[in-house]
């Protein structure tokens, strides 16, 4: 039965994962300022993917990468050391945290992709009842949220 | 299948649930012989990890048999009995490549959570909470291994069940302190915590050449075992002080290598235990680093001190001009299993390593509850619950 109440929890679980990366939680009681929204948003985010840079092209990108298509721009330089290769990527605009939370989440699954040939999956997997309290929702919302958020 | 689940704060229950499936090509899916209570669960029961849903199979200390495996699992096959590292770890990432395991870039689905936490995520582990991935746990009938070929590891015919349980997490945690923590022939190891961690780091640093190794702890029965088994002097905090009792015993230098294996649920006598309890349960601390903190006095200059506790945020009043003047190397880590999990099965097959001893209190998983009560409480002598679904 659907129950309002627990799916607020839920979505309020989502904007609290949110938020925590905002706090800079790291960061508390350090100098340096926050990016204001405009520029946080439109940082370019990277992974580095333990490959040789022959092995990721640009016009030949991991699936998760291509489906976001020509709103995002591509870049891959080789890291420094042993390291492998960066991938970073960036939207054209200005991008809504829905739209960043799907970069972070391709990202994560292309790297996944290239170095060990699949994206890691979960569900089903065995679990006893899940009892429809508030905090269990809350927590069904952060860990939804949770492929799509970060500091990334 | 049984399993056991946690389903509130201090709360357990055995229910029936679903049995695992074969999710990815790397997984194998083993049927589980034995599986123990560690010292990290009690920080997940008692809700100091808050990332835990009711439901959630818990248990991440195991050995068992392998039932079936993924089409792209090349080393393990159906009947092989095995030992798993409790992180996942995918094998080809860099930090995998560099052996520190648990800092695996690809086991953990959920990296949000623990990105915003300490601004990097790390691997994820079994049956240990939604931060590090919400993978179902071992206190199971079955359990799905991921990347079965890095994790798994075949265990020798002459090792029991009961000695290679304890290679699956607590002596490779133990041996990721020594090793990490630098220990070196010739050199004075002190270990908080006569745990199933402190014991097994107390007998790997004499394995590795440690002239002298302390434990300490109160409970007279761990301490007992930490002679016996490990060949460790010991000391009661309770009674006595212990960077003064270091200090007189060491030539007035301090212990070389310092390995904290107590975790953010420390116990302190005294006004100080009762201020870090206090703080504590107002969230203005989330941990208490009762030990550590005494292990950054008694260190000697230059030493180093090991967090093999586990600690989940912040803590407060930590002494850092200490660390800094007296030039002490702070290290800490999650357990790199697959880093050590072969040399400790070597041990444990040349009887150098005994861990049954641990094990005091052996039971059917139905009965999981009441050996987690005696388990957290240290009630009957326990020093570990194992369980045999
Ligand atoms: N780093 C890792 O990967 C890893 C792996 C396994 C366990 N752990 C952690 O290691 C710690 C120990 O695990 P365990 O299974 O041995 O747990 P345990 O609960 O059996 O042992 C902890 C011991 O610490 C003692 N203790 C409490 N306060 C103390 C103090 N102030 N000084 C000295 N001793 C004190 C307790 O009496 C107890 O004997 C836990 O924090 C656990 O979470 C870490
Ligand atoms: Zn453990
Ligand atoms: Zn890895």
């Amino acid at each position: 039965m659907p129950n309002p109440l627990l799916d607020r929890a839920a979505d309020l679980g989502g904007t609290l994962l949110n938020r925590l990366q905002g706090l800079k939680l790291p960061g508390v009681g350090t100098a340096s300022v926050s990016d204001d929204p405009e520029r946080a948003a439109r940082r370019w985010r990277a992974v580095t993917v333990l490959c040789s840079p022959a092995d990721v092209r640009v016009d030949d990108l991991p699936a998760p990468l291509v489906a976001l298509g020509s709103l995002v721009e591509v870049r891959v330089t080789p890291a420094p050391g042993d390291k492998g290769t960066e991938i970073a990527a960036r939207y054209r605009a200005t991008p809504s945290d829905e739209e960043l939370g799907r970069l972070r989440a391709a990202l994560r699954a292309s790297k996944q992709l290239l170095e060990t040939g699949e994206v890691l999956r979960m569900d089903p997997r065995p679990h006893g009842e899940r009892k429809q309290t508030p905090q269990g929702r809350l927590l069904d919302g952060v860990v939804a949220n949770a492929k799509k958020e970060g500091v990334l | 299948m049984k399993a056991v689940t946690w389903t509130g704060i201090n709360q357990l229950s055995v229910e029936d649930v679903p049995e695992p499936q074969i999710l990815n090509d790397h997984d194998v899916i083993l049927k589980v012989r034995r599986t123990t209570t560690c010292g990290s669960d009690l920080h997940l029961l008692s809700g100091y990890i808050p990332f835990m849903r009711a439901g959630d199979v818990i248990g991440h200390e195991f050995m068992g048999e392998v039932v079936e495996v993924g089409k792209a699992v090349r080393e393990r096959k159906v009947g092989d009995r095995v030992v798993v590292a409790s992180f996942v770890s995918c094998g080809n990432c860099w930090y995998c490549r560099q052996e520190m395991y648990s800092l695996c870039d690809n086991s953990n689905p959920n990296p949000g959570i623990t990105e915003g936490l300490w601004g990097q995520s790390i691997g994820g582990c079994i049956g240990y909470s939604h931060a590090v991935g919400g993978y179902a746990g071992s206190h199971a009938e079955y359990v799905r291994v991921p990347y079965a070929d890095v994790g798994s590891f075949v265990v020798p015919d002459g090792v029991s069940d009961d000695r290679a349980l304890f290679a699956s997490d607590a002596a490779s945690t133990a041996f990721t302190g020594v090793d990490l923590g630098g220990v070196r022939p010739g050199d004075t190891v002190a270990v908080w915590g006569a745990g199933g961690v402190g014991q097994l780091a107390a007998r790997i640093s004499a394995i590795v050449g440690a002239a002298q190794v302390f434990v300490v702890d109160r409970l007279p029965e761990r301490l007992e075992q930490a002679r016996t088994h490990a060949g460790a002097e010991t000391i009661d905090y309770t009674t006595t002080d212990v960077a003064a009792e270091l200090r007189e015993r060491t030539g007035g230098r301090g212990p070389d290598v310092c390995i904290e294996a107590v975790g953010m649920e420390a116990h302190a006598p005294g006004a100080h235990g009762v201020y870090d309890q206090v703080k504590q349960q107002l969230r203005l601390q989330t941990d208490r680093p009762t030990a550590v903190r005494e292990a950054v006095m008694a260190c000697r200059k230059g030493g180093s001190v090991f967090t093999l506790g586990v600690f989940a945020s912040m803590v407060d009043k930590f002494p850092l001009g200490a660390i800094m003047n007296k030039g002490l190397t702070l290290r800490g880590a999650q357990v790199h299993g697959p880093r050590y999990i072969p040399r400790l099965l070597e041990l444990m097959e040349r009887d150098e390593l005994v861990t049954e001893h641990l094990a005091t209190h052996v039971m059917p998983l139905s009965e999981a509850p009441r050996g987690y009560e005696l388990f957290k409480e240290k009630q009957d002598g326990c020093v570990r619950a194992v369980f045999t679904p």
